[in-house]
């Protein structure tokens, strides 16, 4: 089963989203920060798709993507951006950082489930 | 007309009532995020359309032991078994929606916390704890920035 990595500082948020990617078929493992996730990457978790929010404590998504385009692993890993911020400015900044892709809150499942489906198919 | 506006109390000056009132509206809206917290609603309702799920297979199960079925009742089976999913659909379509705005709500909240107790701190001096580009730099949205524009255009500032 295809297992997919996300991060956000909402517990509403993870909760959500783990529940909308369980019911496709994904396995789902999930962190607070960018912080965290390094953490899950750096021990040897190897995600086929990461989903991520900008604003975290500690470490925020654009850091996030920073280190875990540093990580082997997870050099080439599709992270997609979930986030409020819909500006250009972050967005390419995002880009940047090594985002494969960009979805703005508030998105719909469907939005959500089908740019994960183009990148990693359920099983 | 008399003024109604409070006189700062115990002889302190202006800007100490002001930071005291920033430090007092912050620990609010701080309160009033915390009770954003709508954890057991989406619980309900996650466990609501994973019933419903279960309901739905166990229906085709029943149908496929057993042999001599009704074609009546296994019509509205088939008819109960589509409701099902369109009600688990919408669901979860509603959940996620509801999340993503108190996430949205929650992070505004954030901004405001963050821009009170800025405004709250006393080592300042007085005019230069916190400017509009300060509080710019704490949104987290496009519709922040836009609101922004819009207020500091309409006030000439």
């Amino acid at each position: 089963m295809p297992m997919i990595l996300v991060l956000d500082d909402s517990a509403t948020m993870v909760m959500s989203l783990s529940h909308i990617l369980k019911g496709a078929g994904y396995e789902v493992e999930t962190g607070m920060n960018g912080r965290e996730g390094i953490t899950k990457l750096t021990d040897g978790m190897k995600p086929s798709v990461i989903l991520t929010d900008l604003n975290m404590p500690e470490l925020d998504g654009i850091g996030f993507i920073k280190e875990a385009r540093k990580i082997a692993a997870t050099r080439f890993t599709p992270i997609i951006v979930l986030t409020t911020e819909s500006g250009g400015r972050k967005r390419d900044e995002a880009r940047a950082a090594g985002a494969s892709g960009w979805l703005t809150k508030p998105a719909e499942p469907n939005q959500l489930l089908s740019v994960v489906k183009q990148l990693c198919p359920a099983r | 007309m008399p003024d109604t506006q409070a006189a700062p109390t115990g002889g302190e000056r202006p800007e100490a009532n002001e930071r005291l009132v920033c430090a007092i509206l912050a620990e609010q809206v701080a309160t009033l995020r915390d009770r954003m917290d709508a954890s057991a609603t989406f619980d309900l309702l996650w466990r609501t359309t994973a019933l419903l799920s279960w309901l739905s297979g166990l229906m085709g199960d029943l149908t496929r032991h057993t042999t001599h079925i009704n074609p009546v009742l296994d019509r509205e089976r088939a008819e109960a078994v589509t409701e099902i999913a369109e009600i688990r659909r919408a669901l979860d379509e509603l959940a996620f929606q509801q999340a993503q705005r108190q996430d949205f709500a929650r992070q505004l909240a954030d901004c405001v916390v963050t821009a009170l107790e800025r405004m709250a701190v006393a080592e300042m001096p007085p005019g230069t704890h916190f400017s509009s580009a300060d509080l710019a730099e704490l949104y987290v949205s496009e519709d922040q920035r836009k609101l922004h524009e819009a207020v500091v255009k309409r006030l000439g500032a």
